[in-house]
């Protein structure tokens, strides 16, 4: 059986260097990967008050069906406070969880090699704004060779969008800091149309063209706003970020920054070994934009779909590419749905399905084979609804098995129901990632070999 | 255990797998055996910040004598890998000494790069790899005078403090009986060390490419110009 599965990662890796991939679900290409089934999904949590501790958490859950534990909350870990709990990222050995907290900065890096079951802390920067000069609001945590990419949100001298990225190496100390472009500093890029506004939100990365993307959404005076007064905010409205930018991967320089008015969010770039593109979508204009190399090679960007009824504001979120770049799950989260667009042609993505997962729903992570969808429902802290139309379906992580035509729900769990909170990024952990490691032999010749 | 079922595959851009020769599939080569597909930035035009030192310990050379592994570092650009040479998946190790053969032929036809870098092949297999075995795979690859050090360990108690210091985890593959198949995976990292032993550079598979290591040597040797150690007081 082992053998067999060395096969199979064999042919795996043989079609992922044409290359393919699940997002297992969207994250960092430079990272080994689950394809088969994952044990553990890795919540990172809101905490709420008058919800258990109301303390922010990293909450694990058994997803493993050969498990007896299978669909509980096996482990909590509670972090001393609320950070605005947002997103999460693993370092390209798998062997650390960084996650960061939108409203103290605050980055925590789980152990989640030791014991896959039960990640720890390992450790606590609290010192991100301090190193990076000013940088506020830790987003993406992205793995690149050795290190973690930070992209930024908002900054410490008037929390408005204007941010920057930061390196950490995978110990968790400072490297460096950049600072997005900006009309009064372009910083040698080349401002392609109407903005040039220095905020940012998501990162990835394209190494065989040597590309960084990266987008933008709003400061920390909008994102720690409650959502209601921010709408009725005519000013607070106008502080979206309306671009993506273009940089040289290997000099972290900008090169170009593109036009994508109305808060484009989440980035994923498409898998095949000829396809230079990358699909964003807009919060606040509900589209869905194509970042992509033109024929000359120039990155240009294309508005290339609608999202439901942009008047109503559905709000897309998290969005998820499949393994063969053919379709593209889109959360929105203001009515709840789940959307599946064929993208075969990326110019003229189609809705085909949708699906209502909740009363909102914000993350989708899907599996390596694309068969397993996990939903999660958070957004931000004073973003969120308090209240549901029916039932008790608001803060929720739920997993769906997808078989290529409907969504069948195969468990629910009620996050305000067991005390923890509102969940919000997830990431996928496996014992067998870690096969026969010890802390005290890296090179294996001091072990046991893994039981079978 | 749980988990051991799980069919693993390690990114084709960060990892290399290295397993058993039966039913291998045709594999893409890693972009480090093509062309660059991209115009890679100027040397000296971007900097490469400082990621830490590079750690030492106790390592032997392909004559067979104990030394530190700081004496194969600094004084000068080092690119240093970690391999075994009896891996057979040509993204992992073999890549990893593909390249830096070429970033050794691009430096050695400028005479004045030719003796300003070093290489260092260093093997986490002390099983397999003695003093006598580097000494042949590295005879395979050296060119000329070439400063190319390979480099082995007497075993684990001291391989171990390395690898852990240089992030380097080797899953090794066993069985079903428990027997140990003589192959192992491993994330493939190649590291740039500056002549004051700190990193500047880590590299993976996707982003391993003989342009780009030998401008980020040729940068740092830019660098060590402009800011000569001496006047540092480094």
């Amino acid at each position: 059986m082992i053998i067999k599965g060395f096969f199979s990662a064999l042919i795996a890796l043989a079609v992922l260097v044409q290359p393919t991939s699940a997002d297992e679900t969207c994250m960092s290409p430079y990272m080994a990967k689950i394809v088969g089934q994952e044990d553990y999904v890795y919540i990172w949590t809101l905490g709420l008050e008058g919800v258990g501790d109301g303390e922010d958490k990293l909450v694990t859950v058994d997803v493993n069906p050969d498990s007896e534990t299978y669909a509980r909350v096996i482990h909590s870990i509670s972090m001393g406070g609320r950070h605005e709990a947002h997103h999460s990222g693993l370092t390209d050995d798998r062997r650390y969880l960084w996650a960061s907290g939108l409203d103290t900065s605050k980055i925590f890096i789980f152990d989640v090699h030791t014991d896959p079951a039960a990640p720890k802390l390992h450790r606590t920067i609290d010192d991100f704004v301090e190193k990076t000069g000013g940088v506020v609001g830790p987003h993406t945590n992205y793995a690149l060779p050795g290190r973690m990419l930070i992209t930024g949100l908002s900054n410490n001298r008037d929390h408005g969008g204007r941010t920057g990225m930061a390196e950490y190496t995978n110990g968790g100390d400072f490297i460096t800091s950049v600072w997005m472009p900006t009309d009064d500093s372009l910083q040698g890029a080349e401002k392609s149309g109407n903005f040039a506004d220095g905020y940012g939100y998501d990162a990835r990365a394209l190494p065989r063209r040597n590309v960084l993307v990266t987008s933008s959404f709003t400061g920390w005076n909008n994102y720690m706003m409650n959502l209601g007064k921010m709408m009725g905010d005519a000013e607070a409205m106008k502080r979206f970020g309306n671009t993506v930018v273009i940089w040289d991967l290997h000099s972290r320089k900008p090169k170009k920054i593109l036009d994508v008015p109305g808060a484009p969010l989440e980035i994923r770039c498409a898998w095949g070994s000829r396809s230079n593109y990358c699909f964003t979508t807009t919060a606040l204009t509900s589209k869905v934009w194509l970042i992509y190399e033109d024929e000359a090679g120039e990155w240009q960007a294309k508005a290339v779909a609608d999202i439901g009824d942009a008047s109503k504001i559905p709000l897309p979120v998290d969005i998820s590419i499949s393994a063969d770049d053919n379709h593209l799950w889109i959360n929105t989260w203001n009515d709840g749905l789940t959307r599946l667009y064929d993208i075969s042609d990326p110019f003229a993505p189609k809705q085909i399905m949708e699906e209502q997962i909740g009363e909102q729903i914000n993350m989708v992570s899907q599996s390596w084979d694309g068969e397993r969808l996990y939903y999660t429902s958070s957004l931000l802290a004073n973003w969120d609804k308090t209240t549901a139309s029916e039932g008790n379906d608001l803060q929720y992580f739920k997993l769906y098995k997808w078989d290529g035509s409907s969504l069948e729900l195969e468990f629910n769990l009620d996050f305000v129901e067991l005390g923890l909170g509102a969940p919000h990024q997830m990431r996928f952990g496996a014992h067998a990632l870690y096969g026969g490691m010890t802390a005290q032999s890296p090179s294996g010749l001091i072990t046991t070999p893994p039981a079978h | 255990m749980r988990g051991t079922l799980l069919l693993l595959i390690w990114a084709w851009s960060a990892v290399a797998l290295c397993a058993p020769h039966e039913h291998k599939p045709p594999v893409v080569l890693a972009p480090g055996y093509a062309p660059l597909s991209f115009t890679p930035p100027e040397p000296g035009s971007y900097a490469l910040p400082a990621m830490g030192s590079a750690a030492d310990g106790a390592v032997i050379d392909s004559d067979g004598n104990s030394a530190q592994l700081h004496d194969f570092l600094g004084g000068k650009p080092t690119v240093l890998s970690f391999i075994f040479t009896t891996c057979d998946d040509v993204n992992g190790c073999p890549l990893a000494t593909y390249v830096m053969r070429s970033v050794q032929d691009a430096l050695q036809a400028d005479p004045s790069t030719a003796d300003k870098a070093r290489l260092v092949s260093f093997s986490f297999d002390p099983v397999f790899d003695t003093p006598d075995v580097i000494d042949a795979y590295g005879s395979q690859f050296r060119a000329g005078d070439f400063d190319w050090q390979f480099l082995t360990t007497e075993g684990a108690t001291t391989l171990d403090p390395i690898l852990s210091a240089y992030g380097q985890w080797v899953i090794r593959d066993y069985d079903e009986n428990g027997e140990y198949k003589g192959t192992m995976s491993h994330i493939l990292r190649v590291f740039l060390i500056d002549e004051s032993r700190q990193i500047r550079n880590i590299y993976s598979t996707s982003f391993l490419h003989a342009d780009t290591v030998a401008n980020d040597v040729r940068s740092l040797l830019k660098e060590a110009a402009a800011y000569p150690l001496a006047d540092t007081g480094a």
